[in-house]
């Protein structure tokens, strides 16, 4: 058993009455952040392929993908940083940066729009890959590529199936085709 | 070493005499969940002696009344409550019986159908 | 006989930070019995796990409790990776594992703030918080979260640590258990202290069995029992024994918890030392099927997760079963007989949390 002793504390309470304190003086001083922290998610949005990924991922539901339009919004006050909309893009398009939202008296959607370069479409919206069976070679890279397994590629019978249904026309397939059979229709 | 953790099914009339079985042996009571069947539910009683675990599985029907076990266990009324008010299981005879006023919600037995 | 009066307690107590509710049944000031009644907070988060892919559930899984977040999202990936068979690789389950004993030093030294200020020690206070801090810095320093870490994964981890966010927790350590002496110290050789929580709330080890305590609760009584003994995670590597004390009052429920505090450094340290290279994830393909009780043992006990699965991205049920659901009976028991002005003070050295008990 421990003995009992009057006033342990003491020291450290002198001590503390002459030291500096343990805080900052934050507001007027900034704040530092680490690296990793995860404050607010950001996009490059050159890179998205509006493929809906991070939307349908979202815990929160906060994301909205507009393929048509090529636009990805967010709304940061639902968004509660959890960075599986980051785990699962395709394109690593999407990070999380430090600096949290600031405090608002609504909520409000940030939405970011998908530049178009001059002549050069991307696919269409609602496109689905259409494969070139004559080209095909069958080395089964689309389906490893596909985010959602939707394609099904069998070596020795020689088949490519596309299951419509899972498919969400995000074209990393082919992006992906070494012998470039495969387009977007 | 892998510590035993072990699914019993019992019958109705072999449950209580189980439980206190168990009680006997000196295991303590360790949780009391629910889940949905077709029609039916699905109790888990779980017990614990040191490491190891047995869950006495019980299945029932929609309307079939099941003891409540506080007369062996008192500290199972928490847990009796929250399955006759989330799931809707008809536990007779809890000894701290809330009647449905352990969680202030809205709906009556919200985990009984899906969705 | 003295007259019996019923004193509400709760869910609002300037010195409770927990939402629950309390009808004690007096005569003069020695309670006789105490009603609970929560609820005030419940959520439906095990519901929502019908209607979210399982992957995305971990999510959630953290999100039930701010305090012991990492656990319930490793609680729940590890019941979900059984059913699956999935491999963990070793570097993941010795993160984990860092991760968790974290997340005890964390909770501790929060749970020792509070009794601080339960007592009007408001210094003390400060003094166990200020330290916590430090441990919250390692926590944003390599998840990126001070509470809610994100980090889990179904087969793994999502973020490495590299060597030096390592030596950083290891020398955070190394300075923290020397500044954690004078506050122990103060915890468990001051006389005030000492005559609060010295003889308070005896629960006898035959009682804490029977009632269904765990954790600190259970190892304060004397009974042996420590859920990181059934070996998951990085544990079966490691040296755990449990901490225990005989006296079942709230200052060997104190003792214990400053114990643990030591064994947590020392646990954080043999895994850093000990960590392999490698993978930190598996990748899990299909969908779980089947159903599996994992226990845990949490900063504040043993935690149940129960997973059933139907072969279909969407789980048929998840069950957790908190620790204070297990402890509020023997809390219960403690207050009998207590004074009114050690209620609160009793309640707090079971170290409530009702909003994991209520999900």
């Amino acid at each position: 058993m421990a003995s009992f002793r009057f006033w342990p504390f003491a020291q450290t309470a002198l001590k503390n009455l002459f030291s500096k304190p343990a805080t900052t003086g934050y507001p007027f001083e900034p704040a530092h952040y680490p690296e990793r922290m995860r404050g607010h998610v950001e996009i490059a949005v050159e890179d998205c392929i509006s493929c809906g990924l991070c939307a349908r991922n979202c815990p929160p539901r906060a994301l909205t993908v507009d393929r048509a339009a090529g636009t990805w919004s967010i709304n940061r006050f639902d968004c509660v940083q959890c960075g599986n909309c980051v785990n699962v893009c395709p394109k690593k398009c999407l990070k999380l940066a430090p600096q949290y939202t600031r405090p608002g008296a609504q909520k409000q959607t940030d939405t970011y729009t998908r530049p178009v370069p001059p002549g050069q479409e991307g696919p269409k919206a609602g496109a689905r890959p259409a494969n070139d069976q004559e080209k095909c070679v069958y080395c089964t890279l689309c389906a490893k590529k596909c985010p959602q397994g939707a394609i099904a590629v069998d070596r020795a019978a020689k088949t490519w199936a596309l299951d419509g249904k899972k498919c969400i026309g995000c074209g990393l397939c082919a992006a992906s085709c070494p012998k470039k059979c495969l387009t977007m229709k | 070493m892998e510590a035993l953790n072990e699914i019993v099914p019992v019958k109705m009339e072999q449950f209580l005499p189980a439980v206190i079985q168990f009680k006997m042996d000196g295991c303590r009571l360790v949780q009391i969940c629910a889940s949905r069947l077709p029609g039916q539910y699905e109790l888990s009683y779980s017990f614990a002696k040191a490491c190891d675990m047995w869950t006495l599985r019980l299945t029932v029907g929609e309307d079939e009344p099941v003891s409540s076990i506080t007369q062996v266990y008192p500290c199972a009324f928490l847990q009796e409550n929250e399955v006759a008010e989330l799931f809707g299981v008809k536990i007779e005879n809890i000894s701290q019986d809330y009647k449905h006023k352990l969680y202030r919600i809205d709906r009556e037995a919200p985990f009984k159908e899906k969705g | 006989m003295a007259k019996r009066s019923i004193v509400p307690f709760g869910p609002q107590h300037p010195v409770l930070p927990e939402p629950v509710h309390l009808d004690l049944v007096l005569e003069d000031e020695t309670v006789v019995e105490a009603v609970p009644s929560i609820g005030f907070v419940h959520r439906g988060l095990e519901k929502l796990v019908e209607m979210k892919d399982f992957k995305e559930y971990v999510y959630i899984a953290e999100r039930v409790c701010g305090i012991c977040s990492f656990g319930h999202g490793m609680g729940y990936c590890q019941s979900v990776e059984r059913i699956m068979n999935a491999e963990v690789p070793a570097r993941a389950n010795y993160l984990r594992t860092i991760w968790m004993e974290m997340s005890r030093v964390h909770s501790h030294l929060l749970w020792l703030g509070l009794l601080a200020d339960a007592m009007g020690f408001e210094s003390l206070f400060m003094e166990s918080w200020r330290l916590r801090e430090k441990i919250l810095d390692m926590f944003d320093l390599t998840t990126g979260g001070r509470v809610i870490f994100s980090v889990n994964c179904i087969g793994g981890v999502l973020k490495d640590m590299d060597s030096a966010m390592l030596s950083a927790i290891r020398s955070t350590v190394d300075s923290m258990e020397k500044e954690l002496r004078p506050i122990a110290d103060s915890f468990l050789r001051d006389f005030t202290v000492g005559s609060r929580l010295r003889g308070m709330g005896v629960l006898k080890p035959e009682q804490a069995v029977q009632l269904g305590a765990v954790g600190p609760m259970l190892r304060a009584s004397g009974v042996s029992y420590d859920a990181r003994a059934l070996g998951y995670a990085a544990y079966p590597e490691l040296e755990v024994e449990p901490v225990t004390a005989d006296e079942g009052d709230s200052y060997a429920r104190c003792q214990v918890r400053i114990g643990e505090l030591y064994q947590s450094f020392s646990l954080i340290r043999q895994a850093i030392e000990k960590i392999p290279q490698g993978p930190i994830s598996a990748p899990v393909k299909g969908n779980p099927s089947g159903e599996h009780f994992m226990r845990i043992e949490q900063p504040r006990g043993e935690a149940i997760y129960y997973v059933k699965a139907n072969g279909t991205k969407f789980l048929d049920r998840f069950r957790l079963r908190t620790p204070t659901t297990s402890n509020i009976p023997p809390m219960l028991e403690l207050l009998k007989g207590c004074q009114l002005a050690d209620v609160p003070l009793l309640i707090l050295t079971i170290d409530p949390c009702i909003s994991c008990t209520e999900r």
